[in-house]
């Protein structure tokens, strides 16, 4: 098990080269999180008010929730409330209930709902804070003017529209994690070892360049499904992205496509003479994956020629493939036809590389 | 016994041989060196019998075991230390010797146990946890040696292991070579430092992918000159008619005298001159000297 120790050199390797962690690790959770977030920071907070009171009390708080945040829309119900916050029309909804005006009067306890958009985690954590404020200073001005009054928020959570726009930009993340990340990565270490000439060391060893090849697409493959997963759950948990189909079909498909993309990582290292020309042939096969195999462009929306191109592009039976799983609830055995196509691109991509790769520099 | 035995080894690269049909024995136990300008083909040489690239012709044995055909035979025997280091600089001096260890074969903690032994004996352990590429061009070499002895080779191959090395380090280096050669091992080593080389057991001057001399430092510089080379002072001027002795300078008394071998004539001149000879001494010459010699033919 020669290649285990081969695993290990990588892994540590990676984690060491501050660039690489950034464009394995972080790179893509940074930006899922951007994304969900519609790119940036937010300072004024759009809200959306519910008044069934349509008193004093009522009033008064409508007021000074006013004075807080931007009140963008006024509704009627507590249905049209949560439409507005789906929408994201507003980031969250105060539903100020029927009776709120008597129960201050007389010292009741009462609730105050707040609707909020879980999609957008850290604009909702703000506004729960100052919905707090604002509960906490109305308390103490109705008990001086009445009785002991306290108000318990509700807060209620609903998914905006940051589910969806992180839904959309999942299959390109998918696919600049799958394909450019393991790709580049692999073809750079490749060249990087034979232009230092670590290979010419490894040559002397009885260990095969087998086990080295294995060693380094264990690596690589550990760091990035890890990576696949992260950001699965950070859709799912943080911005609410509903995955129709079964976790571990997804996690299979990535697993597998992410095998082709390795195995095509080595055929670029060997092509290349350095690592330059290895990362720049990297980038280079994932620019009409990107354009041609329905990450930004639906693939029926393309002429012949791309949809051809897309079609003959590994990427395009992954993206397929995890959309019909992800969205449309499909399960891995409907879709053989795109395993299959991407095991063959694999079993290509392997044979020529394993002939062509050379450890001995001539 | 024979470590090392290279029968007509070529290496063309396109219309450029940078070996013509070399032959080397290298006995076992010894340190042999190489040496030679740059370019004069001792990588090349170094390369084709580790089995790194094949050659155009010719074949070696290592130990017995032809490169060619019998390799993972020859690379249990050999540890190599190329001549640019060919380590990972961000691997910990441990880190690399243990992950080179298990390439090799052994367990984990095996690997671990050799290394610590091996950093005992080369003086590595202060520097155990430092990032190779952190090390100075010293102690990286070190390293490097001791990668190349990991696996416990009987022959230590080592492409100018003292380059760009500091002369007390060569120096400390060389106590290491004997200590290994003490321990039974083989050592072959390139080196392009004359001075260096007057340590060798046995030497093989190439230039231009030929070896021009062979033998021991003394035996090398011999055949350049066509003997030893003996000063002697006369009282008087006197016509030298010995045989084996020939007048390669003269001036008033002083006199450079070519001899086939010194021990042998040394008698007979004192013999001949007599009272007139006021001082004999064999003229030392540096291998250099011999090298620009033989490269003048
Ligand atoms: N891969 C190669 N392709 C072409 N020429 C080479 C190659 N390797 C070495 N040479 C040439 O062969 C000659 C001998 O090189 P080398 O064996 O490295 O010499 P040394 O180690 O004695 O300095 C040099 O002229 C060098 O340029
Ligand atoms: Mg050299």
């Amino acid at each position: 098990m020669k290649f285990t120790a081969v695993v290990e050199k990588e892994l540590r390797q990676l984690i060491r080269d501050p660039k690489t962690v950034f464009m394995v690790l972080l790179m893509p959770i940074i930006l899922t999180i951007l994304f969900g977030y519609g790119y940036g920071g937010r300072t004024s907070f759009p809200i959306a008010i519910v008044n069934m009171d349509q008193k004093t009390g009522g009033y008064t708080l409508s007021d000074q929730l006013r004075n807080m945040f931007d009140v963008k829309a006024y509704a009627r119900t507590r249905e049209e409330a949560v439409e507005l916050v789906r929408k994201g029309r507003v980031y969250a909804a105060v539903v100020i209930p029927k009776g709120f005006t008597e129960d201050m009067i007389a010292g009741r306890m009462t609730s105050l709902e707040v609707i909020y958009d879980a999609s957008e985690p850290v604009v909702a954590q703000s506004i729960m804070q100052m919905v707090g404020v604002i509960v906490l200073q109305f308390e103490i001005w109705a008990s001086e003017k009445f009785k002991t009054f306290s108000i318990s928020p509700l807060f209620y959570s609903v998914y905006g529209p940051g589910a969806e726009r992180v839904e959309n930009f999942l299959p390109v993340l998918m696919g600049t994690l799958l394909q450019l990340v393991p790709t580049s990565l692999i073809s750079v270490s490749v060249c990087r070892e034979r232009e230092r000439g670590t290979f010419e060391q490894f040559a002397m060893t009885p260990a095969s360049r087998f086990d080295i090849i294995l060693g380094k697409l264990v690596a690589y493959f550990i760091a990035t499904i890890s990576d696949v997963f992260l950001t699965i759950l950070i859709a799912m948990l943080l911005f609410g992205v509903q995955f129709r189909g079964g976790m571990l079909d997804l996690m299979l498909l990535s697993s597998i496509f992410l095998v082709c993309s390795l195995s095509m990582g080595l055929l670029i290292s060997v092509l290349s003479k350095n690592q330059l020309q290895a990362y720049q042939a990297s980038i280079f096969a994932f620019i009409p994956s990107m354009l041609f195999s329905g990450m930004f462009t639906p693939v029926n929306l393309l002429s012949d020629v791309a949809k051809i191109i897309g079609h003959s592009l590994p990427l395009y039976y992954y993206l397929d493939a995890f959309k019909a799983i992800a969205f449309k609830g499909m399960n891995l055995q409907l879709l053989t036809y795109d395993l299959e196509v991407i095991l063959i691109f694999t079993i290509i991509f392997s044979i020529l590389s394993m002939d062509l790769l050379r450890m001995r520099v001539e | 016994m024979i470590a090392i035995e290279a029968r007509g080894l070529t290496k063309k690269f396109g219309n450029f041989t940078a070996v013509d049909n070399l032959n080397l024995t290298v006995e076992a136990g010894l340190a042999f060196g190489l040496l030679g300008p740059n370019g004069a083909g001792k990588t090349t040489t170094i390369r084709m019998i580790t089995g790194l690239i094949k050659p155009t012709a010719g074949t070696v044995k290592v130990y017995g075991h032809d490169v060619s055909s019998e390799r993972s035979k020859v690379i249990e025997k050999i540890g190599y230390m190329p001549q640019k280091f060919g380590l990972y600089e961000d691997l910990t001096v441990e880190e690399n010797m243990v992950l080179f260890g298990r390439l090799y074969g052994l367990s984990k903690s095996d690997s671990l146990q050799r290394s610590r032994e091996l950093m005992e004996f080369l003086d590595l352990k202060e520097f155990r946890n430092r990032l190779a590429g952190k090390l100075s061009g010293g102690t990286k070499q070190r390293l490097a040696l001791a990668v190349a002895l990991i696996h416990d080779p009987l022959l230590l191959i080592l492409d100018e292991p003292t380059a760009g090395v500091d002369p007390p380090i060569r120096r400390q280096f060389w106590e290491i070579f004997r200590d290994l050669n003490r321990k039974g091992k083989t050592i072959l080593l390139t080196t392009h430092y004359m001075d260096e080389a007057e340590n060798c057991d046995k030497l093989a001057l190439m230039s231009s992918g030929r070896i021009i001399a062979e033998g021991s430092p003394s035996e090398v510089k011999r055949k350049a000159f066509g003997g030893d080379i003996v000063e002697i002072v006369l009282s008087k001027p006197i016509n030298i008619d010995l045989q084996g002795v020939k007048v390669m300078e003269a001036g008033d008394g002083r006199m450079k005298l070519l001899v086939d071998d010194y021990s042998a004539r040394v008698s007979q001149i004192i013999a001949r001159f007599g009272p007139d000879l006021r001082d004999i001494r064999p003229v030392h010459v540096s291998l250099e000297e011999a090298f620009i010699k033989l490269m003048r033919g």
